[in-house]
């Protein structure tokens, strides 16, 4: 067959690939509008973690004890060079996680960064899994250690911004869920985990907390 | 309504311009991320956040390009973006493998030319089976489709001129039938 006739057909064939459906437009149309809500009902404070998301893990646990690794450095750094009140009482003020260096600072967003992000690819798969046969009993091994990055940094300063904590709190709950389903759950718990999800739009702030990643179109964004 | 106009009543709060401005575009948004992402809830998921940022964003749009292009240019970064951490997440996770992960939502079959492109489609790295798609499958211009992808219209067609010598490799023996 000629290569001409041959992209021909390859074209043609191709245009069945991944045939959308109809476009769900009430449904969607509805979950931005809440998503949009959900947004203006949160504060203002956005968070400044844009270019921080470069960082690239590697193998299954090592990202979480990467997470661990960079919130023990900047507890420690933190702890080290932050002046202790004298041990005879002053009104001198107690220096506040602010007053730490700013790498630890760097850290700590660095750390919930990536940590918001594997929790939002986590969730969708988690999702995705709800309609067809997942593997629960691992999905809850991988909340279980999402959960604990998330009370580590619930206990950071980086709960100290006001809507990075409500989203953490949030998400430690859908996480808290996952992590205790049982080896052969109900649908029923399932559908309601899910369902908590997309009440609280867990996964749309989520996505807005998360910046876009480094592809070519970031300019446009 | 002419877009400007419609764009400045959405910047003035008008929500009915909103609406319009969603109704107009959001076809074209959700094709592509279900070209791409090949699975309802993702496609729903970046449609969403494309036009939550794009409702956040439009006092950015300068008016350079066409609004259309402009979202396409958020549509297809959102997608990617959100592939991209599917992927790295189910290479990690070896528990999730599982999950279906996008554009393997079809079941075994006869391998027949359908099938086999549709699995060499999925199997095109990322630049090119954007470009692809977005080109032989959805109809967009080059110069479209290097304003979406931050790049020159040439690249755009270099790449799709690979992208299709890599399908006829796949498909090889087909091609000589």
């Amino acid at each position: 067959m000629m290569d001409d006739r041959f992209d021909d057909l390859l074209r043609d064939s191709a245009r069945e690939y991944n045939d959308p459906p109809e476009t769900p437009r009430e449904e969607l149309w509805q979950r931005i509008v809440a998503a949009r809500e959900a947004e203006k009902a949160t504060p203002k404070e956005v968070l400044p973690f844009r270019r921080l998301r470069t960082i690239r893990a590697g193998r299954p646990l090592s990202w979480a004890a990467g997470i661990a690794a960079v919130l023990a450095l900047g507890i420690g750094l933190g702890r080290m060079t932050v002046k202790r009140p004298a041990s005879v009482a002053t009104s001198a003020p107690v220096p506040s996680a602010t007053a730490a260096p700013r790498v630890s600072g760097v850290a700590y967003r660095v750390a919930t960064t990536e940590h918001l992000s594997q929790s939002e690819a986590f969730l969708t798969l988690f999702r995705a899994s709800v309609r067809g046969k997942g593997n629960e009993q691992l999905a809850s091994a991988t909340a279980r250690q999402l959960l604990a990055t998330n009370r580590l940094l619930l206990d950071s300063p980086a709960g100290a911004d006001a809507r990075t904590r409500l989203l953490l709190q949030d998400l430690e709950l859908v996480l808290a869920e996952i992590a205790q389903l049982s080896p052969q759950p109900k649908s029923r718990d399932l559908q309601l985990i899910t369902e908590g999800m997309e009440q609280g739009g867990v996964l749309s702030r989520l996505r807005t907390a998360v910046p876009a990643g480094t592809s070519a179109t970031q300019g446009a964004l | 309504m002419e877009e400007r106009e419609l764009i400045s009543r959405v910047l003035a709060g008008d929500p009915s311009a909103e609406r319009a401005l969603y109704d107009a575009h959001v076809d074209r948004v959700f094709r592509l991320a279900f070209r791409m992402a090949g699975d309802m809830d993702r496609a729903q998921d970046y449609t969403q956040e494309t036009f939550i940022r794009a409702f956040s964003r439009l006092e950015t749009f300068r008016g350079d390009a066409a609004l259309s292009t402009w979202l396409g240019s958020i549509a297809i970064s959102v997608t990617l973006n959100g592939l991209r951490k599917v992927r790295r997440l189910n290479e990690r996770e070896v528990g999730l493998d599982d999950f279906t992960p996008a554009g393997h939502t079809r079941p075994e079959a006869e391998p027949d030319l359908k099938t086999r492109l549709n699995q060499a489609i999925d199997d095109l790295p990322e630049g090119y089976r954007a470009v692809f798609v977005m080109h032989d499958v959805e109809g967009y211009t080059h110069e479209e489709i290097g304003a979406s992808l931050g790049v020159h219209p040439g690249t755009s067609k270099a790449q799709l001129f690979r992208a299709r010598a890599r399908l006829r490799q796949a498909l090889a023996d087909f091609a000589k039938d």
